[in-house]
């Protein structure tokens, strides 16, 4: 799963930790995400896609890879 | 038709998310952590005690009623009372109520990768626990293999700490590409 955090959060203009306060979890978390490491909770999408005032989908998206079972 | 129904959701969204979060309610708030370190210390400290001196210390012997007992020579007994030294009993409950406490207490900054961790430790741990018990029952006999049941009870907590805490420390010292 790809997504856009780092470049939305360039536009807001706030840090990882900033984005990790408003959406309450750990800055880690947030680096991890944005790195690809981590595949987040529906919740958790829906609450930065909350912050950045957009649709999940505008934020993340789905890849090939993605549909291979694991 | 899809899209409308979308919208909607998205204006709905409530400001307040703290009241959507699944709550974890099979974890200890974190100060019980700190309780846990104080059982567990004087556990492994008790238990070495018992371990170097065994039963030499009669201060500890005291009647305890018992369930069930079988002395070494003799009959199995239930429900009776009988004289036992409790250095082992006190230290093998501080062990694993303290151990319990600190595995299973939230971390203060507790969240989603978290629990990620901690699930992902929990299966590292029993992997790991009970590959060394399969060797024992393979290699090790008697009362050598009465010893192994003995620290069995606790390596599994013990693994599964060492793991969650490394993990932990990893997580928290991640190179942050942020610029």
């Amino acid at each position: 799963m790809k997504n856009s955090i780092k470049v939305e959060r360039a536009k807001k203009n706030i840090t990882q930790a900033q984005l990790a306060e408003l959406v309450s979890v750990s800055r880690q978390t947030i680096n991890a995400i944005e790195l690809g490491k981590y595949n987040l909770s529906t919740i958790l999408s829906l609450k930065i896609a909350h912050v950045f005032n957009q649709s999940v989908h505008d934020i993340f998206e789905l890849e090939d890879s993605d549909w291979e079972s694991c | 038709m899809f899209i409308c129904h979308y919208d909607i959701f998205t204006l709905h969204l409530p400001h307040n998310f703290k009241s959507i979060v699944m709550k974890t309610n099979y974890l200890f708030p974190n100060q019980f952590k700190r309780i846990g370190w104080l059982l567990f210390i004087p556990g492994v400290l008790f238990g070495i005690v018992f371990l170097i001196y065994q039963s030499q210390i009669s201060f500890f012997n005291i009647k305890v009623f018992a369930v069930a007992e079988e002395p070494i020579f003799g009959n199995t007994n239930f429900f009776s009372i009988s004289e036992n030294n409790i250095l082992d009993e006190i230290s093998s409950l501080l062990l694993i109520i303290g151990a319990l406490l600190i595995a299973f207490s939230k971390e203060k900054s507790e969240d989603e990768f978290i629990s990620k961790i901690r699930l992902e430790s929990l299966v590292w741990a029993t992997y790991i626990n009970y590959a060394i018990l399969i060797l024992a029952i393979i290699f090790v006999y008697d009362m050598a293999f009465l010893w192994v049941l003995i620290f069995n009870m606790f390596t599994l907590l013990i693994f599964f700490l060492v793991r969650f805490n490394w993990a932990l420390y990893k997580f928290k010292n991640q190179i942050s590409d942020e610029e």
